[in-house]
């Protein structure tokens, strides 16, 4: 049951999916993969929607030249370590909350134990072979994946259900080489705010997600598209799921 | 029709109409493509001339395999998308 300050502090959202679909929220655990550009605008929203447990994990320090962008750290933050300014701003938006913050790098050693007790996973990193790692994990533990990536005016994003869906290897076989992307915090915003309502209508259970459908959009002539995909039969990661 | 995404698109414009030899596979028009735009090529192609591996080639918006499909012939009206995965958060 939520209490009366629950009631208030989410009642405008309340209005979309009920006190049911809140304490559904409120429930839930979120593993949040970065706390960059992405993670900024994921992590911000989630915890102001009530998601009831947030882990966050990021292994690097606040860089000035992040600061376009990753709105979860402020000026004074330039030096300290990303997950100490992450649980500071999501325990000021939203005290009612648990947060976790942790400075890791996510690597196949450790990511089984970063995903303990989690019920979802946020993909906001900025590279394909540790992209591949949650995709591997949220098949082994059979917990969506919302992934979301952007190069600069641009961005993907799809929602990733173990089992229903193609999943990231199906639909990106190879990873792309990495390089130093340009980026926009606006359209982090896009993206991030996309993979947040995709986690919110599949705990709530409303609406229609991005199941199997790769959403692009394109800021720079103010476009979206998607792309039918589907599974791979002989997909690596996911053919005997 | 060839509908260009991400970078691509900065290369080839969002939407391109190109004629093609009848019979005409998928490689042959990301070959006049490459032809007619070179930082296309560049950017879609390796050094030895084959299609990068991470490329995403769609036909009629359903993904075909580059590494199997590409002598695929296109029908009159086919529209292929072009796409190189975002990789940034």
């Amino acid at each position: 049951m939520l209490n009366d300050a629950e009631k208030k502090r989410y009642s405008r959202q309340i209005r979309l999916f009920g006190e049911d679909g809140q304490e559904r929220l409120l429930r839930t655990s979120v593993f949040i993969a970065g706390a960059g550009g992405l993670g900024s605008v994921i992590s911000l929203y989630m915890a102001a929607a009530g998601f009831g447990k947030i882990r966050i994990c990021d292994c690097d320090t606040v860089e000035l030249s992040n600061l376009n962008r990753q709105i979860l750290h402020g000026s004074a933050d330039v030096g300290r370590a990303k997950a100490k300014s992450a649980y500071e701003s999501l325990t000021d938006i939203n005290p009612e909350i648990e947060v976790e913050a942790l400075l890791e790098t996510i690597s196949e050693e450790n990511v089984d134990q970063l995903l303990q007790g989690c019920d979802i996973i946020m993909d906001a990193m900025d590279n394909f072979p540790v992209r591949y790692l949650l995709n591997r994990a949220a098949l082994q533990r059979k917990i969506p994946l919302f992934h979301g990536a952007i190069s600069g005016y641009q961005g993907q994003a799809t929602t990733i259900i173990p089992g229903k869906t193609a999943c990231l290897a199906c639909i990106f076989p190879r990873a792309p080489p990495a390089s130093v992307f340009p980026a926009l915090g606006s359209t982090c915003g896009v993206i991030g705010s996309i993979q947040v309502t995709e986690a919110v209508k599949y705990v709530t259970g409303t609406g229609k997600l991005l199941e199997n459908r790769l959403l692009f959009w394109d800021g720079l002539n103010g476009c979206l598209d998607e792309m039918a995909c589907e599974r791979n039969s002989a997909c690596r990661e996911c053919r005997d799921s | 029709m060839v509908l260009a995404f991400a970078s691509f698109r900065e290369i080839l414009g969002k939407e391109r109409v190109l004629h093609l030899k009848e019979s005409a596979t998928v490689k042959d028009l990301l070959d006049d493509l490459a032809a007619a735009r070179p930082p296309f090529k560049e950017a879609a192609f390796d050094d030895t001339g084959a299609l990068r591996d991470y490329v995403l080639l769609m036909v009629n918006r359903k993904r075909i395999d580059p590494t199997l499909d590409l002598s695929r012939p296109l029908q009159e009206g086919d529209e292929l998308a072009v796409f190189p995965p975002l990789a940034g958060g």
